[in-house]
């Protein structure tokens, strides 16, 4: 069994830099997951990945409870998704139709996905942000309402509320794409 | 965890689920940024709030339960007033009527906080075949609930009998209902 998060925090908290390098390695794969769900895309998810991990380390001072060092960071990246997601909206309202660009654009999947990802993605992408954020935390997440209503802010009945909206849109959407 | 054990909603979930391999250069960008900026030392204060405040597990030896016992009860009697508030009979849920008006209705749901929001969970009955009063009777402990009735599976319909939620941030049209303690 590896180093604690609360012996690594507790070694950065002291001055030893080098123990964050594990809790980036330890955290990657699984925050980076919700990140790219979450924004649809790697280059963004990588991004907001890294800020989170920035901010957190900027924070770590005030991290009091180092034993649950990961729902904090976890907390961190909820937030910055957030902000990157409402960033992402208002990018793609300023969108200019470009039919040059679009005939240009590549038809098939560029990395190799196959039809179901390429639903799933856009299933996902189709919810409503905070539908997205609930059904993920979840239903891909994992996690209990109560820690979801500490990382989102919202109450237990509005989280229950938003991810059963979520179900249902996501079963009327995945009934669409068969149908197309 | 999902109405339909085998729907394409959970393989979805299930899709989502599996492991995300992000580029572990990112570790090395993380750490060039976090070079120029201070230690997060933690302040003495910090330090010793968290000290104070942190959980313990405490071994109390026969000698030192017996000194914790006569302290409790020294604090107990010291600050007892009078005979104290009477103490409530234990509450237990009651049964709760809900009733809609709804003379088109095929099927009608009652769906809220007391039910995880789950259609499946509370359908509502016809009082009588050809009556248009569909009701259900369901055990609630006192509490506040929020609720709404589903209509023919996609139509929601407050209760007009009963106050609106004021906290609903999704437009689905939904009430409150609060249930007494005794």
């Amino acid at each position: 069994m590896g180093t604690s998060d609360a012996a690594l925090v507790r070694r950065v908290q002291t001055g030893d830099t080098r123990a964050y390098a594990d809790l980036v390695a330890r955290y990657r794969d699984r925050l980076g997951r919700y990140a790219l769900h979450m924004l649809g895309n790697r280059e963004d998810a990588e991004e907001v990945l890294q800020d989170a991990f920035v901010r957190a380390y900027r924070s770590l001072a005030s991290c009091d409870d180092p034993e649950r060092f990961g729902a904090w960071l976890y907390g961190i990246l909820v937030n910055r998704c957030r902000t990157a997601g409402a960033r992402a909206a208002r990018r793609a309202q300023r969108f200019v139709y470009d039919p040059t660009a679009l005939e240009r654009a590549p038809s098939a999947a560029p990395d190799g996905r196959t039809e179901w990802e390429d639903v799933v993605r856009w299933a996902l992408a189709r919810l409503p942000p905070e539908s997205r954020e609930a059904f993920l935390l979840k239903h891909v997440e994992d996690l209990e309402y109560e820690d979801m209503a500490r990382l989102t802010g919202a109450g237990v009945s509005a989280l229950k509320m938003r991810v059963k909206r979520a179900r249902e849109q996501l079963r009327a959407i995945l009934k669409e794409a068969e149908r197309v | 965890m999902f109405d339909q054990p085998d729907d394409a909603v959970e393989r979805m979930a299930r899709h989502l689920r599996q492991p995300v391999r992000i580029d572990p250069a990112l570790d090395e960008r993380v750490m060039r940024a976090i070079a120029t900026l201070p230690t997060p030392v933690r302040s003495t204060a910090g330090v010793a709030w968290s000290w104070l405040t942190r959980p313990r597990r405490l071994t109390l030896t026969p000698l030192g339960m017996v000194a914790a016992a006569a302290a409790l009860a020294a604090v107990v009697l010291l600050y007892r007033r009078g005979p104290g508030p009477p103490v409530l009979p234990r509450t237990d849920t009651r049964p709760f009527q809900f009733v809609l008006v709804a003379p088109r209705a095929t099927r009608v749901s009652l769906v809220g906080d007391f039910n995880d929001w789950d259609a499946t969970r509370t359908p509502m009955r016809r009082v009588r075949a050809t009556s248009s009063l569909w009701s259900t009777l369901i055990p609630l402990a006192p509490g506040r609930y929020r609720y709404s009735f589903l209509v023919d599976g996609a139509h929601w319909r407050a209760d007009p009998a009963a106050p609106a939620a004021r906290d609903d941030e999704f437009g689905t049209p939904s009430s409150v209902v609060t249930v007494g303690g005794s």
